[in-house]
């Protein structure tokens, strides 16, 4: 998996491409470790644009970055949401955990 | 260098040589052994195993090429370099040194310089090569622990797992796991009441992690199902065990499951998992129970919801559970069987059971024969429609010689609004009742007397319901709602509970009194209308009166309707197989 960073004022989106699973644990943990420690980011988007296949343990990882953020008063929106990788977070009902952009 | 202490082995006939080595060996912090032929360089490295070699080629007896050939043929169980070292310097010489085993060729006269350059070198290597060593020694220990511990899994999951439901005879499943064992959990067990509850649990991951995570989900399950509590109430608590003891990043997609067949409904919860389907005789999909939840173990108690989705079905078919592997199933070369394979496996396979059966070898035949990359396991039950309503209950099991010895008991109850709202009354009232013992072989003719005499005093003595709006198409999920929406919002009424054990004419009897604040009901005409025990057309209320009746040796309405006694026999006719 790949990940691009964004950073704009108050506001980091990563932008990840490819297979999000299992082996995308310190990606993805590496990616939002800075954004989680400033005190100026208000919320991580986490946009699945060109993410093709997602894993349970990548539900996994979702999680623990809202758990994290929340402990941190920040907010973890998903995006970019289609086709495969939309109905494994609708059957997840991850709409009910994360807020969820268009 | 701080590297290990070398035991060098020299193999020269000139002494001079010998001691140039020796000198260099010596300062850098090894010691070495002398041979002054081949025969000897054999016999030493047979039995001192050096770490590294010296060669002179032209010696006395058995030469450097015949002895380093004879090392090679020696068992090894690790590597050691052999340096050639001779006045020989042609090239042909130092090629087929080399060819013959050696791995490294220095011409007479060397440097002390050089000398010492290639025993640093060579120590490198050997470094490297312990590292690599013990680093497949330590893969290997792993190796066999864990699969000793998969072992172990297996073996303690087995038996967890296994469970008397499910080898009920309107059941089959079926596991193909990823590993050497699945991580995806089934359970089935029938309740006091006789309903069929199903589970079956996804955790995320698979193998021995994914069944440690699902794990604590047998017992609650088994547990409260035995006790008679409803799939809502379950899932509350299956969700605050796993949350109370998984990791964040850690959850369980999970599909629970209710078949009444009395009462002819479908009840399912399901979070995080594919539909649930109720697929009939010909294969095709009646109703879908797609996930209306997050998984267990994510949110919070007081955010989670237990709120179940119940179906009515009037035509017989089979309830289809099953987790994502399945549709997901993927042999090699790429190709998902998705929903639409299942369900034309199923179709091609006929109506009863057997066809879970084909739907397993479709799968392992779509597999061509490798592991999944996940677990797939599903669930059928054979979901009966029953015109004569007959059901089952299970036998009192209990000593047939003396009548059982006991003293009178009673324990009174009472219940308002604010506890109604939430509190299982019937489990938790079952659980006191049945810790006598002469009541415990009862269990399931009590749960049903208890349930049917309490629902009613709920549903229509205080929240008002009418069971008329169950006989409606779609009526039974209105009913539902509706009873949850007042449910939600009773702030007023009561219900008082009374048992009595005691003897009547030398008989052990149990009296049960219920008594709602409610306005009560015409109970006579409701009981011309519907007292028959084989009607086919009885009203969902009528039955549940009636199976009362059947169960009991009296049942008596009092005041406005409001007050019921029944007196249920220990001894006598509370037998298996009443039919209502």
């Amino acid at each position: 998996m790949q990940i691009t960073k964004d950073e704009a004022p108050g506001r980091t989106v990563l932008r990840l491409s490819g297979r999000f699973d299992f082996h995308s644990h310190r990606d993805f943990r590496g990616a939002y470790e800075k954004a989680l420690e400033s005190a100026d980011v208000r919320e991580i988007e986490v946009n699945f644009g060109n993410v093709d296949y997602l894993d349970s343990s990548a539900l996994g990882m979702l999680l623990l970055l809202r758990e994290k953020a929340d402990a941190k008063g920040k907010q973890v929106t998903l995006a970019g949401l289609k086709g495969a990788v939309k109905q494994v977070l609708d059957i997840a009902n991850f709409g009910k955990l994360f807020t969820i952009k268009a | 260098m701080a590297g290990t202490s070398l035991k060098i082995l020299v193999a020269d006939d000139v002494r001079t040589n010998v001691r140039q080595i020796e000198v260099v060996a010596r300062r850098l912090g090894h010691t070495t052994l002398i041979a002054g032929n081949g025969e000897e360089a054999v016999e030493l490295f047979r039995t001192q195993t050096p770490d590294l070699v010296f060669m002179d080629i032209m010696m006395p007896g058995m030469d450097g090429i015949s002895a380093v050939r004879e090392i090679r043929s020696l068992p090894a169980e690790k590597w050691c370099p052999i340096i050639l070292f001779s006045a020989l310097d042609r090239m042909q010489d130092i090629v087929s040194g080399l060819e013959c085993g050696a791995d490294d060729y220095v011409v007479k006269p060397a440097s002390l310089q050089l000398l010492r350059a290639k025993i640093r070198g060579f120590a490198r290597l050997l470094d490297l090569q312990r590292e690599v060593h013990d680093y497949s020694d330590e893969l290997r220990n792993w190796r066999a622990q864990a699969e000793e511990q998969s072992r172990l899994g297996a073996h303690v999951m087995a038996r967890l797992t296994d469970a008397e439901g499910l080898r009920d005879p309107l059941l089959r499943f079926f596991n193909i796991p990823a590993e050497t064992f699945s991580g995806d959990l089934l359970c089935a067990a029938r309740a006091p009441g006789d309903e069929m509850h199903l589970m079956l649990a996804d955790a995320a991951g698979h193998g021995l992690p994914a069944a440690l995570t699902a794990m604590p989900l047998t017992q609650a399950f088994y547990g409260m199902t035995a006790k008679g509590f409803p799939l809502p109430s379950i899932a509350e608590e299956l969700n605050r065990k796993l949350k109370a003891i998984l990791p964040a990043d850690r959850f369980v997609a999970a599909t629970l499951a209710c078949l009444d067949v009395r009462n002819q409904t479908v009840e399912v919860w399901n979070g995080g998992n594919p539909d649930a389907l109720f697929v009939d005789d010909a294969g095709r999909v009646v109703h879908r129970w797609a996930s209306r939840h997050p998984p267990l173990g994510i949110l919070p108690g007081p955010l989670f919801s237990g709120q179940t989705e119940t179906v009515a079905f009037h035509e017989a078919g089979r309830l289809l559970l099953c987790s994502d592997g399945l549709a997901e199933a993927e042999p090699p070369g790429g190709g998902q069987l998705g929903l639409d394979g299942v369900l034309r496996l199923l179709g091609g396979a006929g109506p009863g059971l057997d066809a879970l059966d084909a739907l397993q070898r479709g799968v392992k035949a779509h597999l061509a024969a490798e592991f999944g990359r996940d677990d797939i396991s599903c669930m059928m039950l054979r979901v009966p429609v029953e015109r004569r309503h007959r059901f089952r209950i299970a036998a009192p099991n209990m000593p047939h010689a003396e009548p059982a010895a006991f003293s009178d008991w009673r324990l009174d109850l009472s219940y308002a609004a604010r506890e109604l709202r939430y509190l299982d009354v019937v489990p938790a009232v079952l659980g006191f009742i049945t810790q006598i013992e002469v009541l415990r072989p009862h269990q399931s003719s009590l749960f049903l007397i208890l349930s049917e005499l309490f629902n009613n005093a709920l549903d229509h003595g205080l929240l008002r319901l009418e069971s008329s709006t169950k006989d409606r198409l779609g009526g039974f999920d209105a009913f539902m709602e509706q009873r949850q929406e007042r449910l939600a919002r009773l702030d007023d009424g009561q219900i008082s509970l009374s048992f009595q054990l005691h003897q009547v004419e030398g008989e052990g009897v149990l009296d049960i009194r219920v008594h709602d604040s409610g306005p009560g009901f015409d109970y006579k005409a409701r009981f011309e209308n519907c007292g028959c025990l084989d009607s086919e057309d009885c009203h969902a209320y009528g039955r549940g009166i009636a199976l009362v009746r059947a169960l009991c040796s009296q049942l008596v309405y009092s005041g406005a309707g409001n007050k019921v006694w029944a007196r249920y026999s220990l001894g006598g006719r509370a037998g298996a197989g009443a039919a209502a």
